[in-house]
């Protein structure tokens, strides 16, 4: 027994003395932090709440008064290819716009290392759900108390974007709501992966800042435009919470994060 | 014998009130009946053991997780009419507030795929989360439930012996609620021992009559021995104008799914009127006489309802009667009165 210790012990001096020998000048060990920052813009602005009017390429004027989404399932993928997933149960976040501190996500305990991008979900995947009530912690209380469980269907708002609009044929100030969620015919979880503009170098003293912009305006004028105006039910509002259009929103969100930039310190 | 049984159970909750508040992972072995079809709920996400069961059925009792303190789960859902709301065409929440469903029973959950009359949720564990939630039915908030039950001596040691870490959460009050509900299964009535030839199963002519009628005119829908093929379908009820529900187009919005609502079961039919997803009918006469001669042609139909313009299913007053005797052997006295599942 005192012998295979022994071997053992050697056999780990040499890996390490290899290890050593084979890698880069910085030898880089040990654990850090790392902040994902969603910052919400609408087009080439910052996003203002309320009072600002914000033309969508359909011609559509929005006043926006809540922006709200669910972040998930945060993996991070080093330069050498290989990836570190967050727990998934710490993974579960909600940015909202009044709150700051919700919109910097802070990462914890997560190898050193260089890393080269980032991907995570828009909204609870399926394979939580179908898991039911195992692993969801406190996140359905937290859920309920910002007002993004979708109650009606036992499940989660994954996107919130709420205000009110016009257009050249609504023209008194009109009432949006846009929410996706899971429904009968479509999951609507959507999987983001950003390719960082430089390496996030995550050490045991630095705790690198990936700066998000998210446009909002994507939402509904992306790739697939959804007019408000085609949405304006007897002019009682455009509710947008189902049927065709969600799929085609959740496809709106691949393009509406970009990284601005990485800071390291 | 009676009398021995009882002083075990008297004497029973004295020694493990003895040991202590720490996790007691007592399983509760889940049988599936002989002849039911498979189990859709996964246990192995959420075992039941003896505690979570019984913190399931004291949240399920507990009226205080509602905003006016009073309407619970079992409110609506009464465990002698096999958990529905005998009575109620629709069921009132609180304030007095009135819905537009009938509330359906709660039985052999575990072996469905989808809740609600139009299917609104896929998964038994967060289903709560609709009546708990909803303002015309409990109005409750998870963060003033958990503020309530982490000051309830109770509930504490509870969710202790309950869950590994005990912790008061929305993940283990809905495992508990899930695990009280999956166990809920209706399977000893004089149709099952019928069906796997126990004793206590013998047919009358006239109920094996009207179950020979059945499997010939209404097992395609009610299908299997839980009578459901999980499907949703329109089968032709008058649209009630001040209402106007349109079923399962809520939950896909699309048009195809108009009026559309689940295939109940008809366990314990008997003991579940009003019938329908508005409990507009009050016997099983009522019913039959619809499919019968009430049916109307209104947006998706079902086919087999429409046979050529000639709507609904022929059906002669002894044929109708032979299928009532029959529908009366799926009443299960056992599950009706099962103490374990009782308020008190």
């Amino acid at each position: 027994m005192k012998f295979k210790l022994k071997n053992i012990a050697i056999a780990m001096v040499a890996t390490l003395a290899l290890n050593s020998c084979s890698s880069d000048d910085e030898k880089i060990t040990g654990e850090g932090d790392i902040t994902l920052e969603f910052d919400n813009v609408f087009g080439s602005s910052n996003l203002i709440l309320d009072t600002q009017t914000n033309t969508t390429s359909q011609g559509e004027n929005l006043k926006i008064s809540e922006v709200k989404y669910i972040v998930s399932n945060i993996v991070l993928t080093k330069e050498d290819g290989t990836t570190y997933t967050y727990p998934k149960s710490q993974s579960y976040f909600i940015v909202d716009e009044t709150d700051e501190a919700s919109q910097m996500i802070d990462l914890t305990n997560i190898p050193a290392g260089n890393y080269t991008k980032v991907k995570f979900g828009i909204g609870v995947d399926q394979e939580q759900f179908n898991l039911g009530a195992a692993g969801q912690g406190d996140f359905l209380t937290t859920a309920q108390n910002e007002g993004m469980m979708w109650s009606w269907s036992a499940g989660y708002k994954f996107v919130k974007f709420e205000g009110m609009f016009t257009s050249s044929t609504v023209t008194t100030d009109t009432e949006f709501m846009v929410h996706t969620g899971q429904t009968g015919t479509d999951y609507n979880y959507a999987e983001i992966t950003l390719t960082l503009p430089e390496k996030a170098m995550i050490r045991t003293n630095i705790t690198p800042d990936v700066h998000i912009f998210a446009d909002v305006a994507k939402i509904i004028d992306g790739t697939n435009k959804v007019k408000l105006t085609d949405n304006n039910m007897g002019g009682m509002g455009a509710m947008i919470m189902g049927g065709t259009n969600l799929p085609l929103i959740t496809a709106n969100l691949q393009g509406m994060f970009t990284v601005n930039h990485v800071h390291n310190d | 014998m009676k009398t021995k049984y009882y002083l075990l159970f008297l004497i029973f909750p004295l020694l493990i009130s003895c040991s202590n508040d720490d996790y007691q992972n007592v399983p509760i072995d889940f049988k599936v009946p002989s002849n039911f079809p498979d189990l859709a709920y996964d246990f192995t996400n959420n075992p039941p053991t003896e505690k979570g069961f019984e913190l399931g059925k004291k949240l399920f009792y507990d009226g205080r997780l509602a905003s006016d303190g009073i309407v619970s789960c079992g409110f609506c859902h009464i465990q002698e009419n096999a958990f529905t709301h005998h009575g109620h065409t629709v069921s009132h929440g609180v304030n007095n507030a009135a819905g537009t469903r009938n509330s359906p029973p709660i039985q052999n959950m575990a072996f469905q795929t989808a809740y609600m009359w139009d299917g609104a949720t896929t998964h038994l564990d967060l289903q709560p989360i609709i009546p708990f939630t909803s303002p015309i039915e409990m109005n409750g908030n998870f963060s003033n439930a958990i503020a309530m039950m982490k000051n309830d001596a109770q509930y504490k040691k509870l969710f202790k012996q309950a869950f590994d870490g005990g912790e008061i959460n929305s993940e283990n009050m809905l495992k508990a609620l899930g695990q009280f509900m999956a166990l809920l299964v209706s399977s000893n009535s004089k149709f099952d021992k019928y069906r796997r030839n126990e004793s206590g199963g013998t047919m009358t002519a006239d109920e094996l009559d009207g179950y020979a009628i059945f499997n010939q005119k209404c097992a395609s829908c009610h299908a299997t021995d839980l009578f459901t093929d999980n499907s949703f379908r329109n089968n032709g009820l008058a649209i009630n104008p001040q209402v106007n529900d349109i079923g399962r187009f809520r939950v896909t919005q699309l048009e195809s799914d108009k009026y559309k609502f689940k295939v109940p079961s008809l366990r314990n039919i008997e003991k579940t009127a009003p019938y329908m997803h508005d409990g507009r009918f009050y016997t099983l006469e009522a019913v039959l006489d619809h499919y019968s001669s009430g049916d109307v042609n209104t947006q998706n139909l079902d086919e087999s309802l429409n046979n050529n313009g000639t709507l609904g299913i022929p059906l002669t007053q002894t044929e109708k009667a032979k299928i009532i005797a029959f529908l009366k052997t799926l009443t299960d006295n056992e599950f009706l009165t099962n103490p374990k599942f009782a308020e008190y």
